[in-house]
């Protein structure tokens, strides 16, 4: 359990299935609540108009879609989100590069540090 | 409007030089002119280095009419837009009046592009002054997709790898959870870490080398290396590049050195230990070597433990025999110390 994240609720977006099991049991872990898994741009964007969202990780590439439109819409919203990726954190498009991204694989510490920083730069930012 | 008429001064200018170079130097010019290689040269007394000569081989190349590059400057014939760094890379060899071998992206007539090794070099009068510059451009724009196309198949690789690795973790995770103890689990997830740790660093540096100093913060990073809290954590000594394999193994090695002092040593339960990494390295007769110290201090009393674990199996055995290197491990009672002596590729004095 993590007291700054405990009670969050994060959606998952993530192609690789087992990949995001360890990613909801990771977030369980930290005491947030899983909003998805959504695998795809389209379903994900679906989840982001009509769920109620705290935080967000966002796998780069999903089966060849990018998903900055992801990151857009939530970025729009004032969402905060980590990117994670098995690609080299320098072939994130221009713009996106600031984005605290996550190497992949990565420990359930690292999510939690990457989570929590986005959350308090929100927190000191209203 | 006739063609002769629409000739600017400076292209008259270029052309009776050329003139006056054909009479001086003829059968050298006859030979410029036809050669397989691509070459100009620019009028260095003129600023921006007006092209006052173009043979056969370049034009074709570059896909110009001799007419349209005559008295254009040299930058004329960069890709477009420019990039700074390029632009000033070439008015430095231009400027300095010494050789210079470059690789530059070019355009082309019909809006394509073209790569070349460019080499110029200054022309140079009777009093020693510059009078001319020559350039000479080998085409290696299929070396050059060539490399692109390596270089995308290297991240895919990476990418691959990294990818293939999260999901072994998240497999070996779910699988052992809630059948064996949590701390088999996180062990086996920490060298799984670990291992792609190394692998990723190796795959930013293109799988050529990558410095030790790298290597220790990516792997000691979790283990509170960059705290800025509390400084558990001395690193010391130049850094040294290591090969792939010496990159990998001694990842591993660092993993299980902290590990096992994050369980028993400098960084357990509530001790406030220290580790200092020290090294230097030293010539020797084939290469050079290093020396390498972990000491930890400040931790519970060591006690030397009952069996071999893969962690120091993996410590004494997998760093000696991959490494072509030497590990003791000495456990003393105020800390663990682990003395490596390894081979390194010598450093190259003004190497980056």
């Amino acid at each position: 359990m993590n007291s700054r994240l405990s009670g969050r609720r994060v959606l998952v977006v993530e192609d690789e299935i087992i990949v995001s099991w360890l990613l909801e049991d990771m977030l369980a872990d930290l005491g947030c609540a899983v909003v998805g898994p959504a695998a795809c741009v389209e379903k994900a964007l679906a989840m982001i108009d009509g769920e109620a969202i705290d935080a967000a990780v966002l796998d780069v590439n999903l089966n060849g879609q990018p998903s900055y439109p992801l990151a857009d819409a939530l970025a729009a919203r004032g969402v905060p989100f980590v990117f994670s990726t098995g690609y080299a954190t320098n072939s994130l498009l221009d713009g996106y590069r600031t984005v605290p991204t996550l190497q992949k694989p990565f420990h359930r510490s690292e999510l939690a540090d990457a989570l929590a920083t986005v959350l308090d730069g929100i927190v000191k930012a209203t | 409007m006739s063609a002769e008429k629409s000739k600017s001064e400076e292209q008259k200018v270029a052309e009776s030089e050329v003139e006056s170079f054909r009479k001086d130097l003829g059968p050298f010019v006859v030979a410029a002119e036809t050669t397989r290689m691509a070459m100009v040269f620019t009028d260095a007394k003129e600023t921006d280095n007006p092209i006052i000569f173009a043979n056969d081989s370049f034009l074709s190349l570059a896909g110009y009419e001799r007419e349209e590059v005559l008295g254009r400057s040299f930058d004329y014939l960069m890709a477009q837009p420019a990039d700074r760094e390029e632009v000033a890379r070439v008015a430095a060899a231009f400027a300095d009046g010494a050789q210079s071998d470059l690789e530059m992206c070019f355009r082309r007539k019909d809006g394509g592009t073209f790569w070349a090794a460019t080499f110029v070099t200054p022309v140079r009068d009777e009093a020693g002054g510059v009078v001319q510059h020559f350039a000479s451009f080998v085409d290696i724009s299929k070396h050059k997709r060539a490399e692109d196309r390596l270089q995308f198949l290297l991240d895919e690789l990476n990418h691959r790898t990294q990818n293939t690795l999260a999901t072994v973790q998240a497999i070996a995770v779910q699988t052992l959870r809630g059948a064996t103890d949590k701390e088999v689990v996180d062990a086996f997830e920490g060298r799984i870490l670990a291992l792609s740790k190394a692998h990723s660093l190796l795959g930013r540096g293109n799988w050529e080398a990558v410095s030790l100093r790298d290597v220790i913060d990516q792997i000691l990073r979790p283990f509170g290396l960059k705290d800025r809290r509390v400084t558990r954590f001395s690193v010391e000594g130049d850094d040294v590049r290591l090969q792939p394999k010496a990159a990998l193994t001694l990842a591993l090695v660092f993993h299980e050195l902290a590990t096992n002092s994050a369980k028993h040593g400098a960084l357990s339960g509530a001790a406030l230990g220290k580790i200092d990494i020290a090294w230097q390295v030293e010539p020797a007769p084939r290469g050079d070597r290093m020396r390498l110290r972990w000491h930890e201090s400040g931790g519970p009393p060591v006690t030397r433990p009952r069996r071999k674990g893969f962690g120091s199996r993996l410590i004494e055995g997998g760093l000696a025999r991959d490494l072509d290197g030497e590990v003791h491990l000495d456990y003393e009672r105020a800390g663990l110390v682990c003395r490596i002596v390894m081979p390194v590729p010598r450093v190259v004095v003004g190497e980056p």
